[in-house]
């Protein structure tokens, strides 16, 4: 299963139709435990005949950038819009992810989003979980999006 | 004479962009109405009149198919057209979200004149 094709296609299309913003992405590779700082991480849960969890990682100023794109107004600092917002596009991503996965809809069910975020914290899931990353880049600034995620029977 | 329409979603971020697109695909709405859930949007539906809803599905308190459902119920209500708008569009989902009244689907991401092409025919 191509995941990282997966991760781009339907990363590109919400930036492209819902944000219109176009993202380049850069070749996948594995995330280990290293720390995420002044960033924030929307999450959400997959679970069913494949579990695992889709993250998207940015750093506060692009999700700032991110958010008040995908609000058509200026937002200044990681409020409870950002927050918002970047659990969306996580909850965005993990749909788009799911409906490649499972077109059908009743294999996979998503959990609703959860956003972290601070100066410094760590984000992991499941431990024998394929894990893959693939970086974005916006306007001069990075992103990623990562998925990790382990096929049952 | 404009309509009125209730967005349901516990996202703010997606109400306020749901209602954008709907701006811009160019329907005539003289209101847009808001709830975060469907407790909430049953509420708001028995308060006002209301033309098109469009609605998540996966919510909490009452999710985008238990509102249908109790929707249903409601002479006073079961007949305003229901418009799923979620990244739940699998057709198992669909098809049950159809089997308690919802007239369509719109998948997120979508655009506005997705948007249009699904709620025109129901105003």
């Amino acid at each position: 299963m191509e995941y990282a094709k997966i991760i781009i296609e339907s990363t590109r299309e919400i930036f492209s139709s819902m944000i219109m913003l176009e993202v380049t992405s850069g070749d996948p590779f594995q995330r280990g435990h290293e720390k995420l700082n002044n960033s924030i991480s929307g999450l959400v849960g997959l679970a069913g005949t494949i579990k695992g969890m889709l993250a998207i990682h940015l750093p506060d100023q692009t999700a700032i950038t991110v958010t008040s794109a995908f609000l058509g107004m200026g937002v200044e600092e990681i409020d409870e819009d950002v927050r918002d917002a970047i659990g969306e596009l996580a909850n965005m991503v993990a749909g788009n992810i799911k409906s490649a996965l499972d077109p059908k809809g009743s294999d996979i069910k998503l959990s609703m989003p959860s956003a972290v975020y601070g100066e410094e914290y760590s984000v992991d899931c499941l431990a024998h979980a394929q894990s893959i990353t693939v970086p974005f880049e916006l306007e001069g600034k990075t992103f990623l999006v990562e998925l990790q995620i382990r096929e049952e029977g | 004479m404009g309509k009125t329409v209730l967005i349901v979603d516990d996202s703010n971020t997606m109400r306020k962009i749901v209602s954008r697109a709907l701006r811009q695909a160019g329907i005539d709405f003289d209101e847009i109405l808001e709830a975060g859930d469907g407790q909430e949007a049953l509420a708001v539906l028995a308060d006002n009149q209301v033309d098109v809803v469009l609605s998540d599905i996966n919510m909490p308190n009452m999710n985008g198919l238990e509102f249908l459902k109790a929707k249903a119920e409601d002479p006073a209500i079961k007949d305003i057209p229901v418009v799923m708008i979620s990244t739940e569009t699998g057709a198992d989902i669909i098809n049950e979200a159809k089997s308690y009244g919802a007239k369509g689907a719109v998948k997120k991401p979508f655009t506005p004149e997705l948007i249009n092409a699904t709620l025109g025919p129901l105003l």
